[in-house]
């Protein structure tokens, strides 16, 4: 009469599963990415091509706001937690940490992701489609490619897979251990592989960016890989607060923990772009559409900076004097090969590539500060402080700068040569004044962004010892500001070759982008205290 | 030497030959056909070690599905299938170095790692599906379901890709 009875272990082992908890408020803005991204898939299956572009543009920007506005709210609910100044609370049985940084990082993406969706919308510059490949599968230069060009085709798929590319972006810099940091890197990637080949002009050149970026990338991703599993032998656990509790508690170097960490540096200093690890940037940069170039340049970065700052502080804090030589050396090559190869350059989009890797020098140099305490009440900053504020600088005047890049155009598309832009200020003296005051702002000249964003990084590393780095830092800024204004004499003093450049009146929606970076770029530059603010409010890192 | 451990030692040997023969062998189709014994061997190796739902994924996901679609797009593409000399190039001895050196960093990660773990045999838990199912839907429960959304982005991306429109266009 028992045999009806199920076996007592698997009953037990049945009613032992406990629910998973996850903090559906705290993930929201993830969350809502993620449901953005898979609405825009559905609207792709099952609405009209003809309301296709103009339904996943709403439905892009509209999930991007509501996303922005959970930010918001998930910020001023982080609770006090730990004994080291941070807020927040480690979500989803300990696979994200949300805290103040997270949260800070969460808000620049999303407001970086917002002005990139109305850069991929632009419709106006290319005569009424947007500017990515009417038909990819079509072979560059055939019939059907052609066919695809008249007819007016366009690919709207591309909202969706940069709604991917945002989810991953903000779960990179919030990911608490290193399996969802590496799926969170995977998430980010995949789809900025594919968008990097998706130019309606110059095809080849942009599938030759997608696939050195997909070759790199995976590349890259395995170094990272197999840090993750030198990291797991040394401490036997993923977990960020574990790998601190076990790298605090060892004594020397152990080779299984310099290792793993040479290796994840590996995998995170690609995709910041810095030297040595640079070499996919020009090509990518060049080759990519304009709009993917911008979003990419931006938010990666930050994206990929919060993941650095996170692992390095928080997981291998304690063993500091290990890692800073390394990064110190990765801090001076990248800038120098930044500011030193932008000279040379020739494309505006290369130039911008390098001058991109000259920031991340920067940014590292801010990193590398360690100034990890800053006294209350002073113009005193941390060095996470500071690199936070840094990358909201770069990212705004990124997009600002590639956004002028689109609308200066000839009869081939985007006039990227550097001799087609000689004669700018003549012919459209507004455009030439503003990518000028971009330009100044990347220099770092005073009154922009770019100037209080390098006295935050200077002055933080500076306080924490690494004065020698600052110094490179500065006379290196100063090399750099010479292509910078090279760009600018060419603009206003310098003939226009031939025709000349043409500046093509964009829409609103490049319009938008154009004058958010602008103002961002004063605004921070003036009166940088309510953002500055709100960096030193993020507080710590929590584990 | 126990008898687990002579199974265990067998099947690496099978591995490891096979492995050889994937890269040596000029026929792309044994290339393909040797990569199921090597897999195989692996899933073996898994089920020794007590991770026995391991073991089954690698059989049914690389075994079954990886190498049969490695051999329809053999099929599909038209690509040689008698022997071709030139399969080896000439960068071989470098790339031989490197997988040499994946191994190398690999072995030392799991002698320094795991050195000093020993699986009791007689009620390992390890690889059972239970342990797996309950880390992965507890502990990894976040990253795991956020993976489906790389492969659901992936999946775009290739229709994207490599779908030609109809004619009228009107899909």
């Amino acid at each position: 009469m028992t045999t009806l009875a199920v076996s007592p272990l698997l009953s037990e082992s049945v009613g032992d599963f406990t629910k998973p908890s996850i903090e559906y408020f705290d993930l929201s803005p993830l969350l809502i990415i993620i449901g953005v991204a898979l609405a825009g898939v559905i609207v792709e299956a099952f609405v009209p091509r003809r309301l296709r572009y103009v339904v996943q543009t709403l439905v892009a920007v509209v999930g991007t706001i509501a996303a922005l506005v959970m930010t918001v709210f998930v910020a001023l609910g982080l609770e006090p937690r730990g004994d080291n100044a941070g807020f927040g609370a480690i979500a989803a049985e300990g696979a994200i940490a949300v805290d103040g940084p997270t949260v800070f990082l969460w808000g620049t993406i999303l407001v970086l992701t917002l002005i990139s969706v109305f850069l991929f919308a632009e419709r106006h510059l290319e005569g009424g489609v947007t500017a990515f490949a009417g038909q990819a599968a079509a072979l560059p230069g055939t019939e059907a490619e052609r066919e695809a060009s008249t007819k007016g085709l366009e690919h709207t798929e591309v909202f969706p897979l940069m709604m991917f590319a945002v989810a991953g972006m903000l779960l990179f810099p919030a990911s608490n251990d290193l399996i969802t940091m590496f799926v969170a890197l995977e998430i980010l990637s995949l789809p900025l592989y594919l968008l990097c080949g998706l130019a309606r002009r110059r095809r080849l050149l942009s599938q030759e960016a997608a696939l050195k970026y997909f070759m790199l990338g995976a590349f890259s991703s395995g170094f990272f890989l197999y840090g993750i599993a030198l990291v797991y032998g040394y401490a036997g656990s993923m977990n960020l607060g574990d790998i601190a509790e076990a790298v605090s508690g060892t004594i020397g170097a152990d080779p299984l923990l310099l290792g793993g960490i040479g290796l994840l540096a590996v995998g995170l200093l690609f995709k910041v772009g810095a030297a040595p690890f640079h070499a996919w940037t020009p090509d990518v940069y060049q080759g990519a559409p304009t709009a993917v170039t911008a979003f990419m340049a931006a938010c990666t970065k930050v994206a990929a900076f919060g993941a650095l700052l996170r692992l390095f502080y928080v997981g291998f804090g304690a063993a500091r004097w290990d890692w800073t030589p390394m990064i110190w050396v990765v801090a001076i090559l990248t800038m120098a090969t930044g500011c030193v190869l932008a000279l040379t350059q020739s494309d505006i989009k290369r130039m911008l590539a390098y001058s991109s890797i000259a920031h991340a020098g920067f940014i590292l140099t801010g990193f590398v500060g360690l100034n990890a305490v800053a006294t209350p009440g002073t113009a005193e900053l941390t060095s996470l402080q500071a690199v936070l504020f840094y990358l909201v600088t770069y990212g705004f005047m990124t997009i600002g700068a590639f956004a002028v890049v689109t609308v200066v155009r000839d009869s081939s598309g985007e006039a990227t040569h550097l001799s087609r832009w000689s004669g700018l200020g003549k012919e459209s003296p507004f455009v030439a004044g503003v990518f000028a005051f971009f330009l100044l702002g990347m220099a770092g000249i005073p009154l922009t962004s770019g100037f209080t964003g390098k006295w935050a990084v200077f002055t933080s590393a500076w306080q924490g010892g690494a004065w020698p780095l600052v110094v490179v830092a500065a006379l290196l800024s100063a090399v750099a500001a010479f292509f910078y204004i090279r760009v600018i004499v060419l603009m206003y003093f310098s003939d226009p070759v031939g025709e000349g450049p043409t500046v093509v009146m964009p829409s609103v929606l490049t319009t938008i982008v154009i004058a958010v970076g602008f103002a961002a770029t004063v605004a921070l530059g003036v009166v940088p205290g309510p953002v500055l603010d709100l960096a030193a409010h993020a507080g710590q890192f929590v584990r | 030497m126990t008898a687990v451990q002579v199974v265990f030692v067998l099947l690496s040997l099978v591995a490891v030959v096979s492995a050889l023969l994937v890269v040596t062998t000029p026929h792309l189709v044994h290339s393909a056909l040797w990569l199921v014994v090597t897999l195989g061997a692996i899933a073996g190796v898994f089920l020794v070690l007590a991770a026995e739902f391991v073991a089954w994924v690698q059989v049914l996901i690389y075994v079954g599905a990886v190498v049969v679609l490695l051999l329809f797009a053999l099929m599909l593409t038209r690509a040689p299938t008698g022997p071709q000399p030139d399969l080896t190039v000439r960068r071989w001895a470098p790339a031989a170095f490197v997988a040499l050196l994946v191994a190398v960093l690999l072995g030392a990660t799991l002698v320094a790692g795991f050195q000093d773990v020993r699986l009791d045999l007689d009620q390992a838990v390890v690889g059972s599906a239970e342990v797996t199912g309950e880390t992965v839907f507890r502990r990894w429960v976040l990253p795991f379901e956020v993976l489906s959304v790389l492969l659901l982005a992936a999946l775009v991306g290739a229709i994207v890709l490599s779908r030609l429109r109809s004619e009228d266009g009107d899909d």
